[in-house]
């Protein structure tokens, strides 16, 4: 590396050597509407010098004065100048087609590029795009306007969002999107722990890449196929969503405020309705001790004669009938503090059920911008405000973010940047997810009463500040018995909150010398650093649950806190070279180096058996001595170097070339260093057919590339561990280690990844109407994965180069202009992708990796089947028909291993609608996903416990369905019974054990459909019209836009959810357990610009 | 230009590429080897958690044994294993948490230079090695009496993701092998410290003291070699005669305790599970209250607190059970330091009456004398008075009901009280008492565990083998030595 550098030093003081400065011609060229011309060609005529200019329409050329400079380009008509004495000569050219405007995309390491002549696929959202619904994260506001990328996302606040472009690719590994701004890669880690990712509860403690900020993004090139992101190296393999911000502009002082505020909702269908007519408990047959065994029997007030009580232990609803004429003695009974003590109430369903929890939320949105420049440098300096109040209790997020945007022109020739970001984001009371006491969606969807009021609940809470709950677990004894399973849901949101903090510092140096016309060297330090720190209670009083990282044995209070540092640092060195070659030829070329450095460590530590004094959330407050804590410290880097040249031909074809080699610390030194080629090539033919008037562009492409990526870090060598979680502690005096559950590998080589793309890229009648269409076909082979093995060979996983994955798929994206006068216009963009995945080897031989163990359900890798099975129990066909036992059940297969699903969607699409008229502006997206399947733990617990309406109501006879058989309850499983013949054995339902729950039913019946279609996002804006701005002196515009996020599920086949919703992002979908409503979010925006 | 010169090159030290970039990839925060007693204390400690734990997650033996039952949640007291996955997290205990630890405990005995107490008799480091294959027979016996053929002769090899099953009866043949010579090892160590082992105070079980090892190594031997008396008689004799000659325990002060501690994580999991978690999830059954009371068994008060009518009573084995109408585990067993008894004496005597039963020579005494011993140590190990549950005449052994297999099935699962994995294996031996079909149970009594999931997806030729080598992976399906 170090040989390389010096080499590159050379190659760069002598090609200033061989061209000497003498006196050049600077200048800009602009279309006749006064927008800048990128990359158009500047010739001298008679001769073969030439230059392009660059993206901004800037060029710099040698001439004597009385030379005539050509220019000439795509879209534009040729046009000559006669150089005059001027140093600077500014160039008007006319358009040939207004509609044709050129397209400047960035490319792989910021190299800006004109779209049409891209050999690969490319799709750029604007800026605005992103913000104009104004969600907490950017990143879900892609969801629908690009195709081949999926977007799933939790609906916690500040929950993570999954970003996968073209299919998962790695079997175990990292599948999300390379995040890179403006040149330097950005980290998107999700910090949330494995025991929340495989949803046995915890935080989602949301994706890294939500300390963007939005209204900072100029635009996103979205770069899908590895011939685009070859030249990123390691982790381009699964593709790049390249954000430029932007920058300072030349001229006066700008001034822009936005400002705006949301309000949401939780949406109706994505949250249970519940039964109205049975309340606690889980069945008569349990005999509770009243003389119908639905209610404990003992003397509460002291009259000598047993009352009624309701089972307050029991967190399920197949009790008793509701009568308003029986009097219950409630689980406020034993409240002290309640207006209910020692009282009896009627037996009804509860007013206020779990929907009344929700509060609602509110997002305040701030942001100014200044920005200003001169010839000589420019700057933009923004500030961004966001506070966001959830759904849920006691929760929010703020986020303070700061962006400084510097260039500086040295010299003529010498440009500094400097770009420099703080972002501070601080999270208080994240929702708790999966199953767990924290998430109260477990109650409310698995575990609940329906006759418990969610309002008193609320009362009791604030009236004691005491865990007064409905699930007590001995109510017999007065006043504060512990809670059975479950907390008051309030006590949690106020007693057991977590909070944690982000400071991240990013940006980069960079420097760029001009060294001719046509040679330009850059240099550039990024870094991308941040701390975080995350703390978890639970205090005095609660029940147990998992608290920091500890899911086995959760004490009932403790208090844990983690920190993590990161690290990383981008050293950049790129020599560009751009130059006409005779009349037909430009070549653009590049050579560079890259070292990337990354250190990341973290410490986590718990307190043990629980906290002394309530309410010190430290861990010296610790009952017992507290153990080791986990510590992590990994150093990764990669030694990269890179070229790449591309020939352009009249503007019409195109070949691209790169290749990069890379040597990675993380793989052993015989195998670290790895090679990454691709070729691509675009064909314009529209050029050919000028004479066609309907046509007016059109273009081929076709690219093969190979990329390929490391191991991660501490895969090699084998240790031992000290700190391994429910595995070793110090037990009394004695020392403990263990051997991992993970064996590494020192044979470790790099995983491979090959792929090709071809593309038809076409528009009509002045680009009224155009579309884009990709086939892609990847195989990703020796990955490298942490196998699930055989716990027989003394490990849980061991670290292989195994499992060759294809993926293939087809994208297409439509755009059209239906109407387009100068008062009214019609936009429509339509997006749509169909990925198709095969796993098609895996280590020797072996038919399945296990992906995720969300215990009922596992996600996996099967052979011959797409990634993302779901497998577990299955019903038992006969003649293609459910098989229903003697006793009228539906039979459970024997392997608990069947597959019973697929994550995968058939197709992802979007439609997004713009109409303008005048100074109104109106766009909605409708957002679809058909296809896939998801498992939900919440109806295979809820069904099972009662709560929904479908456990209730009258049967075919028009009998209530609990019912006892012989008084015409009871259900007729629809099925065949062994021999074939239509099953007619009615089962009783009148307790938990019943036919709808998990109890006598396969997993596979509560496999979902996971297709939706939504209104995703719907924006009305009004800018005050040019004639009235004119009249508020400085003001340069006004917007007022009202916008709505997810306001509709226009369709969707799971029950009572979302199916969009996630337990994290990562590798593990297709599974919801304690799910988090969607929310409907409405807001008002007004932006002014000075 | 010169500016440039200087600038870019300073750029590049700045990030300057690091030398041996390989250097990079070591854990400064994890040792690459590490002292055999560290791993052999954690394997130790793992493995009695696991046959101690009361969790629904690993340990639900308590409720198959029908000594408690659930109050709420009654999936695992009626049968129900599958949903928890429980046999995947018995196999991978064992053969992750506990015999690797071993296996990697007795690759680095020979290479130790220092011993717990920071000094080394080389000699005797044949000790560890010997105290350590006793405890591998120990985990290996739990797995072969879970699930019948289970993966041996390939096991912890990690060049080989898939290990075939070997068959039970194989596997067992082999362990009384390896007992036999680690006995033989003990025996035969020379010189000063003879009977100590370098593992010390790291042996959390017996402090390194190894004639208290070569005892529970003949005792475990007698014990696994009573079990294969349906299957294979011939050799089960000459293994239980062979190992009451070479000593077996002979009192209660003999008993196999693992003492836990007061203080997390070095608690007993019962405390976690019954007392930490704060949850009521299990009673006594009715089925093991009943029969105690009909014979006003004193053991009575040591196993339960009396229940709200100042009596004993238990929950309906696999119907929801309020838990404040019944008797509740008692308060001494649910203490964070109570020790965990892997193997006694009271079950020893229970072994020799079963062997006088079968005509064996049981070093003298008859069935009754021995079956009387059993009864004895159990109640004075648990406090109370044996001589009048002894005259009680259900309880005499010429008096009670039923064949010696009732007789003694039926005391020694009362004795095996909280040892819920050894009442199981008595339970399908002695299929005594008969314990009554719970509410809702999804199966007949299980006769083994089905494999785990885990298996069927990551080893599945051998799984499938195995499966048809026993006749089916249902949990119906009875091992080789459960004849009857």
């Amino acid at each position: 590396m170090r040989k390389f550098l010096t080499l590159l030093t050379v190659l760069v003081l002598a090609s200033v050597l061989a061209f000497p400065q003498t006196k050049t011609v600077t200048g800009k060229i602009t279309d006749q509407n006064g927008q800048p011309v990128p990359f158009a060609t500047v010739r001298i005529k008679g001769t073969k010098q030439g230059v392009s200019a660059n993206a901004e329409g800037d060029y710099s050329i040698k001439a004597d004065p009385s030379q005539t400079l050509q220019v000439s380009g795509t879209g534009i008509n040729g046009q000559e100048f006669v150089v005059t004495s001027a140093g600077v000569m500014n160039l008007l050219v006319t358009r040939r087609n207004e509609d044709l405007a050129e397209v400047v995309v960035t490319t792989a390491l910021g190299i800006k590029r004109n779209k049409n002549l891209l050999p690969y696929s490319a799709q750029t959202v604007g800026g605005d795009e992103v913000t104009k619904t104004r969600g907490d994260n950017f990143v879900s506001a892609l969801s629908g306007k690009v195709s081949g990328l999926e977007i799933r996302q939790a609906n916690t606040l500040g929950g993570s969002t999954n970003v996968v472009l073209r299919g998962y690719k790695s079997l175990v590994g990292n599948n999300q999107a390379l995040f890179v701004i403006d040149g330097t890669p950005f980290d998107n880690s999700n910090t949330t722990n494995t025991g929340a990712v495989a949803s046995r509860g915890g935080y989602d403690y949301g994706s890294a890449a939500a300390d963007i900020n939005p209204d900072d993004i100029e635009s996103i090139n979205i770069l899908k196929g590895a011939a685009a992101t070859a030249l990123y190296g390691s982790r381009a393999a699964n593709g790049v969503i390249l954000i430029t911000t932007k920058k300072g502009r030349k001229g006066a002082l700008g001034i822009s405020i936005n400002s705006g505020v949301s309000v949401g909702k939780v949406d109706k269908s994505t949250f249970p309705t519940y039964q109205h007519t049975y309340g606690a408990n889980y069945g008569s047959a349990n005999g509770y001790g009243s003389a119908d065994g639905n209610f404990l029997s003992f003397d509460v007030n002291g009259d000598g004669i047993d009352d009624l009580v309701t089972p307050t232990t029991e967190d399920a609803s197949w009790g008793a009938k509701f009568d308003p004429n029986l009097q219950v003695y409630q689980w406020d009974a034993f409240d002290k503090s309640s207006p209910y003590f020692l009282k009896s109430r009627p037996w009804v369903a509860a007013a206020n059920d779990p929907t009344t929890y929700f509060e609602t939320p509110v997002s305040f949105n701030n942001s100014v911008v200044v920005d200003g420049g001169s010839d000589k440098g420019t700057f933009k300096l923004g500030y961004t405000k966001n506070n966001d109040k959830g759904i849920l209790p006691n929760s929010q997020i703020n986020k303070d973010l700061i962006n400084l945007v510097t260039t500086y022109k040295i010299t003529d020739r010498l440009t500094a940047g400097v770009n420099i970001n703080f972002s501070q984001v601080r999270g208080l009371g994240r929702y708790g997810t999966g199953y767990d006491a924290k998430n109260p969606m477990t109650n409310f969807r698995q575990w609940w009463e329906t006759n418990v009021d969610i309002k008193e609940l609320k009362a009791a809470y604030f009236r004691t500040k005491q865990n007064v709950t409905w699930n007590w677990s001995d109510p017999a004894s007065l006043g504060f018995s512990s809670p059975a399973y479950w907390d008051n849901p309030y006590w949690d949101r106020y007693e057991n909150y977590e909070n944690d903090s982000r400071s991240r510092y990013y940006g980069n140096v960079n420097l760029n010398y001009k060294i001719t016309d046509w040679l330009s060297l850059m240099g550039r330090v990024g870094l991308d650093s941040y701390d975080e720190v995350q703390e978890e209670r639970v205090a005095i009083g609660s029940i147990a649950s998992t608290i920091g990282n500890v899911s086995t044995n959760p004490p009932t209070s403790g208090y844990s806190r983690f920190n993590r540092s990161f690290r990383e640092t981008n050293y950049d060195l790129l020599l560009n070279f751009d130059k006409n070659i005779g009349k037909n030829f430009n070549l653009k070329a590049l050579l560079g180096g890259n070292v990337r450095q990354t250190n990341i460590s973290s410490i986590l530590s718990v307190t043990n058996g629980g906290l002394v004094i309530p309410g010190i959330y430290a861990l010296g407050n610790s009952v017992n001595p507290i153990t080791a804590p986990q510590e992590n410290d990994t150093r990764v880097e990669v030694d990269g170097i890179f070229a790449g040249a591309t020939l352009t031909w009249k503007d019409m074809l195109t070949l691209d070339v790169t290749e990069r080699r890379d040597k990675s610390s993380t793989l052993p030194s015989f195998n670290n260093t790895y090679y990454y080629p691709s070729v691509a090539g675009g064909f314009i033919f529209s050029k050919l057919l000028d004479d066609q008037p309907w046509l007016s562009y059109g273009k081929l492409r076709a690219n093969y590339a190979q990329v390929g990526s490391s191991a991660p870090a501490l895969s090699l060598k084998d240790t031992y561990v000290h700190d391994q979680q429910g595995a070793a502690t110090n037990f009394g005096s004695a020392p403990i280690f263990s051997v991992p559950s993970t064996k590494n590998n020192a044979n470790l080589k790099p995983e491979l990844s090959k792929s090709y793309e071809l593309g038809l890229e076409m528009s009509f009648f002045k680009s009224r109407v155009g579309f884009d269409v990709s086939y892609y076909n990847t195989k990703s082979i020796d990955q490298i994965v942490p196998a699930a093995v055989s716990n027989a060979t003394g490990y849980s996983y061991e670290y292989v180069n195994a499992g060759d994955v294809r993926n293939k798929g087809v994208e297409v994206s439509l755009n059209a202009a239906p109407v387009k006068t100068r008062d009214f216009s019609w936009n429509l963009v339509l997006n749509w992708s169909k990925n198709t995945s095969k796993v098609i080897s895996l280590n020797n031989g072996s038919k399945n990796l296990l992906v995720q163990d969300f215990g009922i359900v596992t996600s996996n890798a099967t052979v011959g089947l797409p990634y993302g099975t779901i497998r577990g129990t299955n019903f038992v066909y006969t003649g293609g028909k459910k098989t229903v036992d003697a006793d009228g059940y539906y039979e459970i297969s024997d392997n608990a291993n069947d597959v019973i699903g697929n994550i995968n969607p058939d197709w992802i699409g979007g439609v997004s609608n713009s109409f303008r008229y005048k100074s109104i502006a109106l766009s909605f997206l409708i957002d679809v996903r058909q296809g896939g399947k998801v498992f939900s733990l919440d109806q295979y617990y809820g069904l099972a416990t009662g709560l929904y309406p479908e456990t209730a109501g009258n049967n075919d006879l028009g009998k209530p369905v609990r019912n006892t058989i012989a008084d015409g309850g009871g259900i007729i499983n629809p099925g065949v019974t062994d021999d074939g013949k239509v099953n007619t054995k009615r089962i009783d339902i009148s307790d938990f054990f019943g036919a709808y729950g998990y109890y006598f039913n396969p997993a596979a019946r509560y496999v979902y459909d996971a297709s939706y279609i939504k209104l995703r996002e719907l924006a009305i804006t009004y800018s005050l019209p040019a004639k009235t701005i004119n009249k508020l002196g400085p003001l340069k515009g006004v917007d007022f836009s009202l916008v709505g996020r997810n306001l509709w599920i226009i369709h969707k086949n799971l029950p009572y959810s979302d199916p969009e919703e996630i337990v994290s992002s990562g590798n593990g979908q297709g599974f919801q357990g304690g799910a988090y409503p969607s929310v409907r979010t409405m807001g008002f925006n007004v932006k002014v610009r000075f | 230009m010169k500016k440039l010169a200087i600038i870019v090159p300073a750029l590049f030290a700045l990030g300057s590429c690091t030398k041996h970039i390989a250097d990079l990839n070591v854990d400064p925060k994890r040792p690459l080897v590490v002292p055999s007693y560290t791993l052999f204390s954690n394997a130790q400690k793992n493995m009695v958690d696991q046959v101690t734990s009361s969790s629904v997650n690993f340990n639900v033996f308590r409720l198959i044994a029908q000594q408690w039952t659930e109050t709420t949640y009654t999936d695992e007291s009626n049968y129900n294993i599958t949903v928890r996955t429980i046999p995947d997290q018995v196999w991978y205990v064992f053969y992750r948490d506990v015999l690797k630890d071993f296996e990697e405990a007795k690759k680095y005995i020979p290479l130790d230079v220092v011993d717990s107490k920071g000094v080394l008799n080389v000699p005797q480091q044949k000790n560890d090695l010997a105290i350590t294959e006793v405890m591998e027979v120990y985990a290996y016996s739990n797995l072969v009496n879970t699930f019948g053929n289970i993966p041996y002769s390939q096991a912890f090899d990690s060049t080989n993701f898939f290990p075939k099953y070997d068959d039970a009866k194989t596997v067992y043949a082999d362990l009384l092998k390896r007992l036999d010579a680690a006995i033989i090892a003990m025996n035969a160590n020379p010189g000063a410290g003879a009977w100590d082992s370098p593992f010390g105070g790291a042996d959390l079980l017996f402090g390194g003291d190894v004639k208290k090892w070569t005892k529970f190594a003949n005792t475990l031997k007698l014990k696994l070699g009573m079990i294969l008396a349906d299957s294979d008689p011939a050799t089960a004799k000459t293994t239980v005669e062979s190992a009451i000659a070479a000593g077996v325990f002979t009192s209660n002060t003999d008993n196999a305790m693992f003492q836990y501690l007061k203080i997390q994580p070095s608690t007993n999991p019962i405390w976690l599970d019954l007392v930490n978690s704060q949850r009521n999830d299990f009673v006594p059954t009715s089925t093991l209250i009943n029969i105690m009371k009909a014979v006003s068994d004193p053991r009575l008060p040591a196993y339960f607190t009396e229940d709200p009518n100042g009596g004993y009573s238990g929950g309906i084995p696999g119907k929801g059970n309020s838990y404040s109408n019944f008797s509740h585990v008692a308060d001494a067993i649910k203490a964070p330091d109570f020790p965990s008894d892997l193997l006694d004496y009271a079950e020893v005597e229970f072994l020799l009456a079963e062997g006088a039963e079968r005509g064996w020579n049981v070093g003298g005494g008859t069935a009754e004398t021995h079956y009387n011993n059993g009864i004895t140590a159990s109640i004075e190990f648990w406090g109370g008075d044996a001589a009048t549950y002894l005259a009680n005449p259900a309880v005499a052994y010429t008096t009670a009901t039923g064949t010696y297999k009732q007789k003694i099935g039926t005391q020694k699962w009362i004795a095996l009280y909280n040892r819920g994995f050894d009442a199981y294996i008595e339970q399908r031996r002695f299929d005594f008492p008969v314990l009554p079909a719970p509410t809702k149970a999804t199966s007949a009594f299980p006769a083994r565990f089905p494999y785990p999931i885990s298996e069927q997806n990551l080893n599945q030729t051998n799984y499938d083998a195995a499966s048809a080598a026993i006749g089916g992976d249902k949990v119906t399906t009875k091992l080789f030595w459960d004849k009857f």
